[in-house]
């Protein structure tokens, strides 16, 4: 008994048709959404450090007036919704693959949260005998320069340029941001960084459905 | 159309190894993933898997995910080769046939 489907394409067009279809969308299915990998984060960091920025601003007087509790809220609770939103989306797109790139992915995990633990450490240990505006500078430059590191360390270990590069903004941005001191800072990362990794997510995007 | 490998050259294999071809290098699948990317059958998929499987193309591993089986799939060495010589096969039919243009 022959099936349809055990039948040979009809040409080597179709068959060189299907080979590329196929693999396309096996690709998509394999890759998770590049949006969904950025575009949280992007927002976090848009909308976090910019409220930090308003509050926490240059200057003696905050430029917009606000409960004293929102800015640094708002951050971590778009962080944290950027993290399980992301995680949900890896695990929609790698949760079903095992093998070599699972353990780089895990391992690569294991650097994100030991590198924030060390910095947690060291930040916690020395706040107290600095300057207010200086912890908040501490903390996200520390942050920001960390994960501008793993960005490019993931760009690294999967040979994706894009991811490269936004960690090499990344980082010169959060250098720029601490030169330039508290508040500029807070601004510098808010658009600088966020719109870095909006922009990231949009062009990951438009290549990925630019592909047949 | 006779050099061409008879167990990728058929519509729903040949599916299969460009799928699995996506995967990275050391990579495996586990099969109802790669039956809901496919959108087959259990059964039709297990039947062209065991085929691809006795060629030495796929290696189907069964292991175990805490208390649960899993089957894991994933094309071999031998599977990718095959699969790049048949499409290599494909394109050397595909250039003659572009310049004498029939219909």
């Amino acid at each position: 008994m022959i099936a349809d489907d055990d039948l040979p394409p009809e040409d080597p067009a179709a068959a060189l048709r299907l080979i590329d279809e196929q693999r396309a969308s096996a690709a998509r299915q394999f890759e998770p959404d590049p949006r969904a990998y950025y575009w949280p984060w992007g927002l976090a960091w848009l909308i976090g450090f910019g409220l930090h920025f308003l509050y926490f601003s240059p200057g003696d007087a905050p430029l917009v007036d606000m409960p004293s509790w929102l800015p640094l809220t708002t951050l971590f609770v778009l962080l944290t919704a950027a993290a399980v939103f992301t995680a949900v989306a890896g695990a929609q797109a790698y949760g079903q693959v095992t093998g070599e790139s699972a353990r780089r992915g895990a391992w690569y995990g294991w650097s994100w949260g030991l590198g924030f633990l060390t910095l947690f450490v060291i930040a916690g240990r020395v706040s107290d005998s600095l300057p207010s505006d200086l912890v908040g500078l501490l903390w996200s430059a520390l942050a920001v320069g960390l994960t501008g590191i793993l960005h490019m360390a993931g760009g690294a270990i999967w040979l994706d340029r894009r991811l490269f590069l936004l960690g090499i903004w990344i980082t010169v941005v959060n250098v720029l941001g601490v030169i330039a001191g508290p508040g500029w800072h807070a601004l510098v990362v808010a658009v600088a960084g966020g719109g870095g990794m909006l922009l990231a997510g949009t062009l990951g995007w438009l290549h990925r459905k630019g592909r047949p | 159309m006779t050099e061409l490998d008879p167990v990728i050259h058929a519509q729903a294999r040949l599916r299969v190894v460009a799928t699995l071809s996506a995967l990275p290098d050391c990579d495996q699948v586990t099969f109802p993933r790669l039956q809901e990317i496919l959108g087959m059958t259990a059964g039709n998929l297990s039947v062209h898997l065991r085929r691809l499987e006795e060629a030495g193309y796929v290696a189907v591993t069964k292991t175990h995910r805490g208390r649960t089986p899993v089957t894991l799939i994933a094309l071999t060495r031998r599977g990718r080769l095959a699969f790049e010589e048949y499409t290599e096969a494909i394109r050397a039919l595909l250039a003659p046939a572009d310049a004498k243009e029939t219909s």
